[in-house]
C-alpha cells in the first residue's frame, strides 16, 4: 500500500485521535473525568435485576447498558483507563466514520475532503457541548452514526445487510436510549430513500428488528418502570440560544444545548459565533450541492436532519405540544431534550464542508484546521472544564464496606439532592457518585433543578417511585426517620459531613460505621 | 493566485478570532465552590 493510500485510508482515524488528545488534554491525566452526567467510579459494580440501570430506585434506565459495559471493561482494565479509552474512541470513531461517508470527488481533493469531514465531525459545538454535559453515552451513538448510515444505505443479501447494520449499531446500543433514538431517526430515512424500491420494506423491517433487539436492555426495564415524566422538563431541557443569533441560529451552528454551563467557553461572543455561522453557511451550501446532484444518501440525510431539527424546535417554539404529548404518554419524554436530535445535521454539514474542500484542490489541506479555529476553546478540556481527579480515599472505603455487606437493603444518599460540586473535583458539578458505586439499590433524589438566568428555578419532579417515597418522608416533618427508612428496606444511609447535623438528629439509633472528613456512613 | 490570497485572508481572520477567544478564556478562574447540593444547570 502506497503512503498516499495509507494516509487516505487511516489518516482520518489518526486525525480523530489527535483531535481527541487536543480536546481532552488535562482529562487524560491520572484520575477520573467527572462532569454532570459523566460519573465513572473505581471498581464499578456489575449489577442487574432490580438495580439495573437506574441506581435501583425504580426510575427510567438512563444508563443502560452503558454502565454495565463500563463495569465489564473495568473488570479487565482500571476504570479510569477504560474511561479514557472510551472518550478517545469517540473521536476516532466519529472522524473515521465521517470520512468514510464522503462521496467520490476529484482525486487530488478527495483526501483533503475526507480529512475535512473527519475534522468537522469530531470538532463541533454539538460534540463539545454534549461532552461538557457529560453525555458520553449519547456521544457513542453520535460517533457511530456515520457508520450506521453507511450500513443502512449498503447493499448485499438480507442476512449480510442485517449483520453489517447490527455491527454498525453497536456503539449506539451501548450508549442506550438517547444514542439509539438519534440513530433510529437517521437510519430509517436513509434506508427508505437509498435502497431499491423493492428492498425498502425488507430493509425497514430489518432495521426495526435490529434496533428492537439491541434496545432490549433498556427497553424492557423502561416499559416495566413505574416511573413518571414531568412535562416541566420541556421548559428545563428545550434548546436555547447560546449565542447572538437566537435559538435557531444556535441550532444551525450545532449548539443550543439547554444547559448554559455546558457551553464551550467563549463560544457566545460575536466574533466566534459569526465565524461559526459563516462555516455553517459554507457547509450547508456544499451539502445542498450534493443533494442537487442527486446523491441519494445525502437526500436521505437531509430528511433526517430536517426531522431532527424539527424535534429540536418543537420544545423551543411549541412547548405546549410536547408537554401535551408527554402528559399523554411518558414515552415522549426523551424528546424534551430536543437539541440532541440535530446529530444528523452535524453529519450533513461535515459532508458539505468536505465537498467545498474538494473543490479547493490542494489548498483544501489547510481547511482541515478550520473546524478547530472556529471553536478553539474546546481544546485542553475546554480550558479546564474537563480534567482528571482522584476520589478521596474515603469514598473507596465506604464503597468496600457497603459492597462487602451480604445483607440486603438499599442505601439512601443524603443530602437529598441529585448533584454535587466537590472541591476535590474543582467545583465541577456531577451527579452524586453514590448512584454508581454500590452493588445494591441506591435511593437518591432524582428531582432535577435547573436555574433560570432570568431568576427562579425549574424543578422537574422525581421520576423514581422510591425517590418519591423517601423524599416525602424527609420533607414530612422533623421526626425520626430510622423506623420509616427501615420499613422502606433501607439498610445504609450515606451522609456528606457538611449536612451531618441536619440528618443525624433524625436518624437516632442508626450505627455510624464509617466517619471520614467528607462522608458519614450509617447502618440502620 | 486569487484562491491563495483569499485563503490567506480567511486564514488570517480565523486565526485572529481564535487568538482573541483563547486569550479571553484563558484568564484565571475564581476559587471552585464546595457545595454539597447543586443545580443540574442553568438556562
Amino acid at each position: 500500500m502506497s503512503l498516499h493510500r495509507a494516509l487516505a485510508r487511516h489518516g482520518p482515524a489518526g486525525l480523530g485521535l489527535l483531535l481527541g488528545l487536543l480536546a481532552l488534554g488535562p482529562a487524560l491525566g491520572p484520575g477520573f473525568v467527572l462532569r454532570y452526567d459523566m460519573v465513572f467510579v473505581p471498581d464499578p459494580p456489575l449489577v442487574f435485576g432490580p438495580v439495573f440501570g437506574s441506581g435501583g430506585s425504580g426510575g427510567f434506565p438512563r444508563a443502560v447498558p452503558s454502565d454495565q459495559v463500563v463495569a465489564l471493561l473495568s473488570a479487565v482494565l482500571p476504570a479510569q483507563v477504560a474511561q479514557k479509552l472510551i472518550l478517545l474512541g469517540l473521536f476516532v470513531l466519529a472522524a473515521s466514520g465521517a470520512a468514510a461517508l464522503v462521496p467520490p470527488g476529484p482525486e487530488d481533493g478527495r483526501t483533503a475532503g475526507r480529512f475535512a469531514a473527519a475534522a468537522f465531525y469530531a470538532w463541533n459545538a454539538y460534540l463539545a457541548q454534549r461532552l461538557l454535559l457529560g453525555q458520553w453515552a449519547l456521544l457513542l451513538g453520535f460517533a457511530g452514526l456515520p457508520w450506521a448510515v453507511r450500513a443502512a444505505a449498503g447493499g448485499g443479501s438480507t442476512g449480510r445487510y442485517a449483520v453489517r447494520l447490527a455491527v454498525a449499531l453497536v456503539p449506539a446500543a451501548i450508549g442506550g436510549f438517547q444514542a439509539t433514538l438519534v440513530t433510529a431517526i437517521t437510519v430509517l430515512p436513509v434506508a427508505a430513500l437509498t435502497r431499491r424500491a423493492r428492498a425498502v420494506p425488507v430493509s425497514l423491517l430489518v432495521i426495526g428488528l435490529v434496533i428492537g433487539l439491541l434496545s432490549l436492555p433498556w427497553l424492557v426495564p423502561a416499559l416495566g418502570a413505574r416511573a413518571v415524566t414531568d412535562p416541566a422538563g420541556v421548559d428545563a431541557f428545550a434548546a436555547r440560544a447560546d449565542g447572538p443569533f437566537g435559538t435557531l441560529g444556535s441550532l444551525l451552528t450545532l449548539g443550543g444545548v439547554w444547559n448554559a454551563e455546558a457551553e464551550v467557553p467563549g463560544q457566545g461572543s460575536w466574533a466566534v459565533a459569526a465565524v461559526r455561522l459563516a462555516l455553517t453557511a459554507v457547509a450547508l451550501a456544499g451539502f445542498a450541492g450534493l443533494v442537487r446532484a442527486g446523491e441519494r444518501r445525502s437526500r436521505a440525510l437531509a430528511v433526517a436532519a430536517v426531522a431532527g431539527l424539527g424535534v429540536a424546535c418543537l420544545g423551543a417554539f411549541a412547548p405546549g405540544v410536547l408537554k401535551g404529548l408527554i402528559g399523554w404518554w411518558a414515552g415522549f419524554g426523551p424528546f424534551r431534550d430536543g437539541q440532541l436530535f440535530i446529530a444528523p445535521l452535524v453529519l450533513c454539514q461535515a459532508l458539505g464542508f468536505a465537498v467545498v474542500v474538494h473543490r479547493l484542490g490542494r489548498l483544501g489541506a489547510a481547511a482541515v484546521a478550520v473546524p478547530v479555529l472556529v471553536l478553539p476553546t474546546f481544546a485542553l478540556g475546554a480550558f479546564g472544564r474537563l480534567a482528571a481527579v482522584d476520589y478521596p480515599g474515603e469514598w473507596r472505603r465506604v464503597q468496600a464496606i457497603v459492597n462487602g455487606d451480604p445483607a440486603p437493603g438499599a442505601l439512601v444518599s443524603l443530602p437529598w439532592g441529585a448533584h454535587r460540586a466537590f472541591e476535590w473535583n474543582g467545583g465541577r458539578v456531577i451527579l452524586d457518585p453514590a448512584t454508581k458505586m454500590f452493588s445494591r439499590p441506591v435511593v437518591w433524589d432524582d428531582t432535577l433543578v435547573v436555574e433560570r438566568r432570568a431568576g427562579g428555578a425549574i424543578r422537574v419532579a422525581p421520576e423514581a417511585p422510591a425517590a418519591r417515597r423517601i423524599g416525602d418522608l424527609i420533607r414530612g416533618g422533623q421526626g425520626s426517620l430510622t423506623a420509616e427508612f427501615a420499613a422502606q428496606g433501607v439498610r445504609f444511609v450515606l451522609i456528606e459531613q457538611s449536612n451531618e447535623n441536619e440528618f443525624l438528629s433524625r436518624l437516632s439509633g442508626a450505627s455510624p460505621i464509617f466517619r471520614g472528613e467528607e462522608l458519614l456512613l450509617l447502618r440502620l | 493566485m486569487v484562491k491563495v490570497l483569499a485563503a490567506l485572508a480567511v486564514g488570517a481572520v480565523l486565526a485572529g478570532v481564535a487568538s482573541v477567544a483563547v486569550v479571553n478564556v484563558a484568564a484565571p478562574t475564581p476559587e471552585p465552590p464546595n457545595k454539597p447540593l447543586y443545580n443540574y444547570g442553568t438556562r
